[in-house]
This record gives C-alpha cells, structure tokens and sequence, in this order.
C-alpha cells in the first residue's frame, strides 16, 4: 500500500472535488455534459500515456503538441481524399510513430538531450505545418464525424478506445519484461546495460511508441468535429507532462505508474468545469491549474525526504 | 627515471588536451560567427535595404526583450537548471505595471521599481522552490508557467489592456537616443555586466561548478543554495525587465504579453552552445546564438519570405548546430582513445 501512496493521495484528492462539487454544485453532474468533457479529454489521456513512458524513461517530449497537429492535418486530408476509416486511422499512426522515430534516433543515437532536440523539433513541425497550411481549417467529409456512428455511440467509443489503451499500458508496464525493461532505463540506464537490456533501443523504441499513441489520440480528436482545427495540438505538451506530474511520475524517471496519470488527468480536466459550477470565474483556471502542479510537486519532494531517499 | 618521464608526458598530454578542449569550444562559437556572417552576406545580397543602418537598430529594438531573457537563462542554464516560466512572468509583470499605473496612480518610476520588486520576488520563489524544496526546476517552472500567466489573465479578466502610457515612458520603447534606439544602451550595459559575471567573477565559476555537480560545489565550500536562489531571482528581474521595456515599445500591456519567449530564449541558449547539463558555455555564445536568430527572422521578412519559414530555419539550425557539436566532440574523444593515458578519461 505504501508504494502507491502518491497516485491514492491523489485519487483521495480527486475525490474530495467530487464530493465537494455533488454538496455545492450538484448541476456538475448531468450525464451530457459530463459523456462530452469525458470525450473531449479521450485524446489527452492516450497522449499522456505516451508522455508517461517517455518521462518513465528518463527522456522527455515537448514535440507531442506539434505531431498531434501535424497528424491531425494529415487525418483530415486523407479523409477529404476519401480513404477509408481505417486506412486514415493507420496513416496517421504511422505518420506520429515517424515523427517520433526521428526524435528516437537523435536522442538515443546521437545521444543529444532529449529536451532541446524534441524543442527543435517542436519549432520545425509547427512552423512547418503553419506555412505549408497557413492554418486553414480542414473540411471534412459526410460519415466521417464520430466514425460514422451517432454522436452518443461515437463517444463512447472513443472513452472506451481510450480506456482500453490504458488499461493494456497499465498491464503491459507492470507485468511484461519490456515494460520493466522501461523502468529499468529510467531509473540507471547504465545498471541496466549491465543487465543486458540495451537502453538506446529502448529509449528509441519509447520515443516510437510515443508517436504513435499521439497519432491515434489526435485521430480521435479528428473524428469529434466537423473540422480539423490545424492548431488543435498546441500546449498539449504542457497539459500532458502536467497529468503525468500530478499523477506521481518522477521527472528524474523509474518511478510511477499509468494508474496515476490517469487520476491526475481527471483532476486537472475536472477542475475548469468544477470552477464553472462553482461560480468562480473562469479567467483562474490556468492560475489554479499552476497551483496544482506546484502542489504536487512539493507534496511529492516531502514524501521523498521522508523515506529518506535522495 | 622512466616514472618522471611518464609524469612528463603525461603533463604535456594534458596541457595539448586542455589547448584542444579550449579551441573546440572556441570553434562552437566560431562556427556560430561564420553562419552568422552568411546570414549577413547572403540577405545584404539578396534583399533590400538589409544593410541600412536603420534596419540593423530595427533588428536590436526587437530582439531586446528576448536578449535579456535569453542572457538571464544563460546564468541558470549554466547551473544545470531551466527556467520555463519567463515569459508568462513577462506577462504579469506587464499587466503589474499596468495596474500600478493606472489603477494605483503611481508615476511610472515608482511603478517601474514596484514591477521589478515583483519579478525579483517571482524569480526568488521558483528559486527557494528549486534550491531549499530540492524540486526539479523544469516541472516548477512549468507550474510557474502556468500560475503566472493565470494571474495575469486573472487580474485582466482576460480582456482588459492598459494603454495611453505617457510619452516620456513611451521614449525607452520607439524612440531613439543618442541616434540610438532608446533600450540599446540598457541592453547593452546589461549584456557587458551578465559578461563579467559569468566570466570575471567567482560567483560566475561557481554557477559553472553547481552546474557540473552541486554535490562537488557544496564540498568545495560553495553556497549552492543561495547562488541557485540568487540566479533564479536575476531571472526574475530581467523578466521584469523586459516586460517593461516591451510595453514601452509596444505602447499597451495585455496578459498575453509575451507567450511563447521562453521557448526562443532557450533557443538562443542553446544555440549559443551553452549545454542543457550545465556547466558549459558562454555568454558571448548566447549573444551570438539570439543574433543569428534575429538576423534571419529580419532577413527572411526582407526577402519576402513568411515568419514560419523564419521559425522553421531556427529549429532546423538548432537541430545543425546540436548535431553538429556532438560530432565534433566524439571526434575528439576518438582521438582520445587513440592515446593509451589516464587523462582520457577526464572530462575534455
């Protein structure tokens, strides 16, 4: 029980703002409302997981905001040529997991720090995708909102896309050896070359992974409007590491786990709704959201201390 | 006999492999010189009015907010740490000053000294934070980032902007001076004093020494608190700053003041070929780094090409100049090996 301490605390938290909000803003719990912030944030979520595995790797990728972009440009043009559903949703996987091969090779290959090469090329795809597109909106076909599907069905399935992928990471990280093999790199890769795991393949292979599950959440996010936003993937680097964070993964890598970001998501997601219901104004979310990441950092620092870990 | 030979190679070896590491990172900045001077030639070739004089002040009178960013992240950057929430501190401190103004009725001297006050105290927090918390500074810069902006959007309403600032304050923004423009001469002052600092002082080998190992520093009688602290709140105050003189410049204050320039000061940074571990590089370098930047966004305007081609550039020339300083330095560690000698593997 001691282990999870961090992503309980952080469950009791989001708790107490439930609670909080069915005692004074019962109006936050209406099951429309609700099914479409769940659907809004779907995307996010499978994102954050890819975040997760990077920072569990002791890597980080500030780059996910502009792949997220890029794929979704991409998703939408393909689905205005017609492919079908499947095609456009494996292209745009495709496409993510190359972006994040190219981070792959030059952080693990040229071994330069993951934070300024994945800066580069946060500036190049952007900067790139604003003057090839010069930020038109994509218009895209008939049936291809919510799949095809009714608006109910379709969200639904996206919650249930995005489960499923959590719980499969969950269980893949905690109970499979490539997965351990993760937070064996995180944690000492050069330890963990003694033991025979060979921590540049890994480190690739995450960056990879990661670009991949970017493709699909920005699928996803393609398939909720009529029109792909070209700018939609701005600051999700920032939301994701700040789930990942609140969730109790260590910036310094090897500890933490999937459990957690997914409660600190619902967390910071939860809160600028809760301040509507509870009639703050909504100018304080980003302050609040601030807040929080500092308080869990300095919650997590305490922790630490008491164990007496460095 | 042969033990005072071998000391003796040895200590030649040693002193070539010192001239060696000294000239590589030399040839980081030299590099960075000789791209900039292409940039130069090619534009004054390629486009109009490039090389006016008026177009060179133009190009210092907009890169003078992001100088100042940039020279202040040298410093922390130096000690291993980073600083993300510069540029929403630019922000509040401009709405600050805003409010100060118009809504305390201060004069603007006093509302100046009142915002650089709240930028040192910002910068001091994410330092006390970072240094007695022990807590990483990207993800406390990060939740700076967003607390300093939510502030300021807080303190607007997320609308609201100060205008009609009095026209001597308006002079340190678009005027010139002395045939210079007016922020010049503060930029410039505040570059040659970051310079001897970091270079000519002790406290500037200390932040060299922390960024190294803090472990180490601490050992060798360092205050490693403290300097960490104190490097985080000169950010602060340069942030402070440079929203002053943006406002000056631009003539209004908003909450969305200067979004996105921790992004291009850490760019600068790092193209100037300060390392992202710390203890490695320079303030000419940044300097050099934040020029090269700032002479292609200009020239590229000059040739008519869109700003995202300009952006484009810069990722792609930061990407370069990464790859290409790790390759100079793993030639140099091969040449290392070459040598059967202890020194090898000290750190070039």
């Amino acid at each position: 029980m001691k282990a999870y301490s961090r992503e309980v605390s952080v469950a009791l938290t989001l708790g107490g703002l439930l609670l909080g909000l069915a005692i004074f803003a019962p109006s936050f719990y209406q099951a429309q409302p609700l099914l479409s912030l769940a659907a809004r944030e779907a995307p996010t979520l499978v994102a954050a997981c890819g975040m997760a595995l990077v920072i569990l790797c002791r890597q980080i990728d500030i780059s996910i905001g502009a792949q997220f972009s890029v794929c979704s440009v991409c998703a939408g043009l393909l689905a205005g040529a017609h492919w079908p559903i499947p095609l456009v949703l494996s292209a745009s996987i495709t496409i993510g997991a190359s972006l994040g091969a190219l981070n792959g090779s030059l952080v693990a290959g040229l071994g330069l720090p993951s934070i300024v090469v994945t800066l580069a090329t946060m500036v190049t795809w952007r900067e790139g995708l604003r003057w090839l597109r010069q930020g038109i909106w994509v218009d895209l076909p008939e049936g291809f909102q919510w799949f095809g599907l009714r608006q109910s069905a379709g969200q639904w399935t996206i919650i249930i896309l995005a489960l499923t992928v959590l719980v499969l990471l969950a269980l893949f990280m905690k109970h499979l050896a490539a997965g351990r093999f993760i937070y064996a790199v995180g944690s000492d890769a050069e330890a963990a070359r003694l033991a025979g795991i060979r921590p540049r393949r890994i480190t690739f292979a995450v960056f990879v992974f990661a670009g991949a599950l970017v493709g699909l959440a920005a699928m996803m996010n393609v398939a909720q409007s009529p029109q792909v936003d070209p700018n939609s993937g701005t600051g999700l680097e920032l939301k994701t590491i700040a789930a990942v964070v609140v969730g109790g993964v260590a910036i310094s890598g090897g500890r933490g786990n999937l459990w957690g970001v997914f409660a600190g998501l619902l967390l910071l997601a939860c809160l600028g709704p809760a301040l509507t219901h509870l009639h703050v104004q909504a100018y304080w979310e980003k302050a609040i959201q601030g807040s929080v990441i500092l308080l869990a950092v300095v919650a997590d620092g305490g922790h630490r201390r008491n164990q007496g870990s460095p | 006999m042969a033990g005072t030979g071998e000391t003796k190679v040895l200590h030649e070896y040693r002193q070539a492999m010192t001239v060696l590491g000294k000239s590589l990172r030399l040839r980081h900045e030299s590099i960075l010189l000789l791209i900039l001077a292409a940039e130069w030639l090619f534009f004054a070739a390629a486009g109009r009015n490039f090389t006016t004089l008026d177009n060179t002040f133009n190009i210092l009178r907009h890169s003078v907010e992001i100088g100042l960013l940039a020279l202040a992240m040298t410093a922390v950057v130096l000690t291993g740490g980073i600083d993300l929430s510069v540029g929403s501190l630019l922000g509040l401190c401009a709405v600050l000053f805003g409010t100060f103004w118009r809504d305390a009725h201060l004069p603007v001297w006093a509302a100046m000294l009142l915002t650089l006050g709240a930028g040192a105290a910002a910068g001091g927090f994410n330092g006390t934070l970072i240094a007695w918390l022990r807590l990483p500074p990207l993800i406390v810069t990060l939740g700076t980032f967003s607390l300093f902006r939510g502030l300021a959007e807080a303190m607007t309403r997320g609308v609201d902007t100060f205008t009609d600032f009095p026209a001597s304050f308006l002079f340190l923004g678009q005027e010139r001076w002395l045939g210079l423009p007016a922020q010049a001469p503060i930029f410039v002052c505040f570059a040659g004093a970051m310079w001897l600092l970091v270079h000519c002082t002790t406290f500037g080998r200390s932040l060299r020494a922390i960024g190294f190992s803090p472990e180490g520093a601490r050992y060798a009688g360092i205050p490693v608190r403290s300097r960490v602290v104190a490097v985080y709140l000169l950010a602060g105050l340069t942030a402070a700053m440079a929203a002053i003189i943006y406002t000056a410049r631009l003539g209004q204050a908003k909450a969305d003041a200067g979004v996105g320039y921790e992004l291009f000061a850490i760019t600068g940074v790092v193209l100037g070929g300060v390392s992202i571990f710390g203890g490695v590089g320079s303030v000419h370098g940044t300097l050099l780094g934040v020029a090269a930047i700032a002479v292609l966004n200009n020239g590229l305007a000059h040739v008519r090409q869109p700003r995202e081609v300009a952006g484009m550039l810069t990722g792609l020339l930061l990407l370069l100049a990464l790859s290409g300083s790790e390759f100079l330095k793993r030639l140099a560690t091969r040449r290392d090996r070459c040598q059967p000698s202890p020194a090898a593997t000290e750190k070039a």
